[in-house]
């Protein structure tokens, strides 16, 4: 079972980046698409999250399947919110022209409509194209100090490199209390009722859980007899932007300025329609 | 048997090294056991994820802040293996804010001698702290722009079932086995 994130863009541009610049990126772009109706301007966000993507180098074979599972959620999900419930159709204005009616609901669906679930899916995938790379391009190592240079509590930033610390030692736990259970006879639930197969999983979260908890007790001690928290807490790792960190942390900071005056002026909260 | 379990020692917000530890071994367990889950037979996307269970259960036993850490970074950490990054953030804030509500409300309800009644006080409560933090996923209508009837019909409610269902079997089934535990040990 692998339980540790994939690193899978070594050596890449992004790879090179301060990982503050990769944690920034994302929130910076939520604020700049969130909100625009317009399909046009979305798809010029996009461009530049594909750009931004692309220098990541993120090989396609290891997140095929990455892909085709979220674009399955979202397809689903915008089918399900733009064709087939009526909340759309009500901006698509009077008079204008019905496609057809969706099944089940019976709602108009109008070039309006397909516009606004095009919009809503770009939208959708672009966000992923810059959010990936938090994924694939941060060692997992990095994200405690980036955290930490961020603002983060220094202990809540030494919490999650702990976190990742304790993944593979959880990971051993579990597979040694799986074992130790079908020693006693345990097997797993086959049963299509979910009451019953989560009742057949206590045998092995409760263990598990209870072990950890006690187990925990002497990194608890171990931090108190070092003074953890008792004043600033140093990194190995050093951090410090770079000008193409900084550059790139520019545009992005411009891109969700434009957007965010384009919002307030209200350019950007009509459905486009070709 | 008396119990005093629910009596905070700590202040609520309290950030020690045991919170920042009870945290991150929480977000361990939620983010292996998360990789576990099952659908509901008759639908196409209620997943039972068990490991939820873990976010309250730490809110109560642990306070706030590690219930907070549990939900907000195990969640965090099953998006970054499973490889979305920060796409779904505000479904891992919406994780957070299900262990803090735990830790919040279980911080100042009274004791409770009777065993079994305090086993039907936690479910109930985790149940109550899951619905109210879930809420934060009706964040997708200004992100994704996405109309509140899809936020509800195929977002919150197929979460608040399939992770109702966890929290109600095993938060309690935790609380009763740490319970003796964290008294032997002094917590």
């Amino acid at each position: 079972m692998d339980v540790t994130p994939r690193y899978l863009g070594a050596g890449s541009f992004l790879s090179r980046r301060d990982p503050r610049v990769l944690l920034l990126v994302p929130v910076l772009y939520i604020v700049a698409v969130a909100g625009v109706d317009d399909l046009r301007v979305v798809l010029a966000c996009t461009a530049v999250a594909l750009a931004y993507y692309r220098a990541a180098g993120i090989p396609w074979r290891g997140v095929r399947a990455n892909w085709a599972f979220m674009l399955t959620l979202t397809t689903l999900l915008v089918l399900a919110n733009s064709i087939l419930t009526s909340a759309v159709s009500a901006q698509a204005g009077p008079g204008e022209q019905v496609l057809f009616n969706a099944p089940i609901t019976h709602s108009p669906v109008t070039w309006t409509t397909l516009s606004y679930a095009a919009t809503v899916l770009v939208r959708y995938v672009s966000l992923a194209l810059v959010s990936f790379p938090v994924a694939f391009n941060i060692a997992p190592s990095d994200l405690g100090v980036a955290f930490a240079r961020l603002g983060l509590s220094q202990r809540l930033a030494y919490g999650v490199d702990l976190t990742f610390r304790f993944l593979p030692s959880t990971a051993a736990s579990l597979r040694e209390t799986v074992d130790a259970q079908r020693i006693r006879g345990y097997e797993h639930s086959r049963s299509r009722n979910p009451v019953r197969r989560l009742l057949s999983l206590r045998p092995v979260v409760v263990p598990l859980t209870v072990n950890a908890l006690i187990d925990a007790e002497d990194t608890v001690n171990a931090m108190d007899l070092r003074g953890f928290g008792g004043r600033h807490r140093t990194w190995m790792r050093d951090l410090a932007f770079d000008r193409t960190d900084l550059l790139i942390l520019a545009g992005f900071s411009a891109v969700a300025a434009v957007m965010v005056t384009a919002k307030i002026l209200g350019l950007t909260g009509e459905v486009w329609v070709p | 048997m008396s119990t005093d379990a629910t009596t905070p020692r700590e202040p609520v917000l309290s950030l020690s090294s045991r919170t920042v530890v009870y945290g991150a071994v929480g977000a361990a367990l939620y983010a292996v056991l998360g990789l576990f889950s099952f659908l509901i037979p008759g639908t196409q996307a209620v997943q039972v994820r068990p490991a939820f269970a873990l976010v309250p259960f730490f809110g109560k036993r642990f306070g706030v802040i590690a219930g907070l850490f549990t939900g907000l970074v195990g969640n965090a950490i099953i998006d970054l293996i499973s490889g979305y990054g920060l796409t779904y953030w505000n479904w891992s804030v919406a994780n957070g804010l299900v262990g803090a509500l735990a830790g919040l409300l279980f911080a100042y309800l009274p004791p409770i001698a009777n065993e079994a009644l305090r086993l039907v006080v936690t479910a109930l409560g985790a149940l109550l702290a899951t619905a109210v933090g879930l809420l934060f996923v009706f964040t997708d209508i200004w992100v994704q722009g996405i109309d509140v009837t899809t936020v509800i019909s195929i977002n919150y409610l197929p979460a608040l079932i399939s992770d109702a269902i966890a929290v109600v079997i095993l938060v309690p089934a935790l609380d009763a086995i740490w319970e003796p535990l964290s008294k032997r040990t002094g917590r």
